[in-house]
């Protein structure tokens, strides 16, 4: 893992949230714990902000055994839709798991539940991790038709969103919804970083 | 009428003919759950009797008891009338729900009571009424919600007090006659109406829809093996209300919820 990638990418994504509400982030398989370590470490730099990260590629668990160290601000709450459906069967106060991944309407219901529970002048972040990920249990419409209500209830609510996707593994039409929905659409490319 | 391809206005508005909507001729009770308040644009018109609908864990005494505990902390008392499940055994579901008050019950703003004690009392075979039966168990009723003065009453379910009737005749009389009743209190009531699973049928004995102002249908959509919870309103005297299903969630901390279901099919 090489640090100038890592720096690189959290210069791009604190720019990009600076100036923009939502921002999709697509990026190569091979960049992908790159980025989500300058993801965390750019959560972790603002510990006065409030995250809600919901995780479909990533057990919570092994979140934490990669990322702990960065998660003892208080200032993030997980959803897992994938731990429950591998079998893992954790309690942690701090995740909200999920019965399965294609459950995208209970998904939306807890992100919205774990915004409510917050302050209201505080900024709020939510990251979903990732699209490419959703659509190895659901089918492009039913990601399509979600992203969509999830991004219209953010904007409603002025919450800020970072949504991820792996390139090899996103379809089209997810693609133009993530185009019409993000402000910003970063493109992670080792040359422009 | 058809407002969006979801909203309807009913009867009580085309009556009006436009000059007033349904929402400014009724009073509205929430519901306690934001999003179907949301749906009935304000809550059930108060005095409307409601046959919630649904099959075994749909949902029903949960949403039942949301409604009887959300109108007790804003000062309306309620009842819940039970003949399904033991009353420690409704209450130790119960507590599992942070909506759950156990104060409330104490202080008798929401009274529990399970019609067979009342039926054992009244002298009458807990298993098999007969229509003198019926009649004293439904002054009793209409007693009690007169006595505690109750604004909010819950019957759970109608399909188990019918089950104890002997003939179609019999369950057709006491539809009517509970119908009758429930109209001359001043309280706005559910029924739960217990159906078979992946059923669109609104009762067991084809009559409970007919006393109903409202129903409420809850069922569930199968995605890939993972069934998703359903609410929807298929009618409701007094108010415009959506008809569009809603994906509904049930948990500890929330309670009922409910969030637009994804329309797009495998």
């Amino acid at each position: 893992m090489s640090n100038t990638i890592i720096d690189g990418l959290r210069e791009r994504i604190s720019s990009a949230m600076t100036l923009n509400q939502s921002v999709g982030i697509m990026l190569p398989g091979n960049n992908y714990s790159d980025l989500t370590q300058a993801l965390f470490e750019f959560i972790y730099s603002k510990p006065k902000t409030a995250w809600v990260y919901v995780t479909i590629t990533n057990p919570y668990g092994d979140i934490v055994k990669k990322f702990g160290n960065m998660l003892d601000k208080g200032n993030i709450k997980f959803i897992d839709g994938i731990s429950r459906a591998a079998g893992i069967y954790e309690i942690n106060p701090n995740c909200t798991f999920i019965e399965s991944p294609a459950q995208l309407e209970k998904i939306l219901l807890e992100i919205m539940s774990a915004f409510r529970d917050l302050e209201n002048d505080v900024q709020k972040y939510l990251v979903i991790d990732s699209l490419s990920s959703l659509l190895t249990y659901n089918n492009v419409s039913l990601v399509t038709e979600f992203f969509t209500h999830l991004s219209n209830r953010t904007k409603l609510e002025d919450i800020h969103s970072i949504s991820l996707s792996i390139e090899e593994e996103m379809e089209e039409n997810i693609n133009k919804i993530l185009y019409l929905k993000s402000n910003k659409i970063i493109k992670v490319r080792e040359s422009f970083i | 009428m058809v407002e969006d391809g979801s909203y309807l206005y009913n009867e009580a508005q085309e009556e009006k003919n436009g000059e007033k909507t349904p929402d400014s001729l009724h009073e509205k009770c929430k519901t306690g759950i934001e999003e179907l308040d949301r749906k009935l644009s304000g809550g059930i018109p108060v005095g409307n009797s409601v046959l919630m609908v649904g099959s075994s864990g749909s949902g029903k005494t949960t949403l039942s008891m949301q409604f009887l505990i959300d109108g007790a902390r804003n000062g309306e008392r309620g009842v819940f009338f039970t003949i399904t499940e033991p009353l420690f055994k409704l209450i130790k579901n119960m507590e599992n729900f942070s909506f759950y008050d156990k104060k409330l019950i104490e202080e008798g703003k929401v009274n529990i009571i399970d019609l067979r004690i009342i039926s054992d009392r009244l002298g009458l075979d807990t298993e098999k009424y007969t229509v003198e039966d019926v009649n004293a168990l439904l002054d009793v009723l209409k007693d009690i919600a007169d006595e505690l003065n109750v604004k909010r009453l819950v019957i759970d379910s109608i399909t188990a007090l019918c089950y104890r009737l002997q003939s179609k005749e019999m369950i057709r009389n006491f539809i009517f006659k509970l119908g009758a009743s429930l109209a001359s209190m001043d309280c706005t009531s559910i029924l739960t109406s217990e159906v078979p699973p992946n059923e669109i049928k609104y009762s067991q004995y084809g009559t409970e829809e007919f006393i109903a102002d409202g129903i409420i249908f809850l069922g569930d959509v199968n995605r890939r093996g993972d069934i998703i919870r359903t609410l929807q309103i298929i009618k409701m005297r007094g108010t415009a209300h959506s008809r569009t299903k809603s994906a509904m969630s049930i948990s500890s901390k929330n309670g009922i919820e409910l969030a637009p279901l994804l329309k797009s099919r495998e």
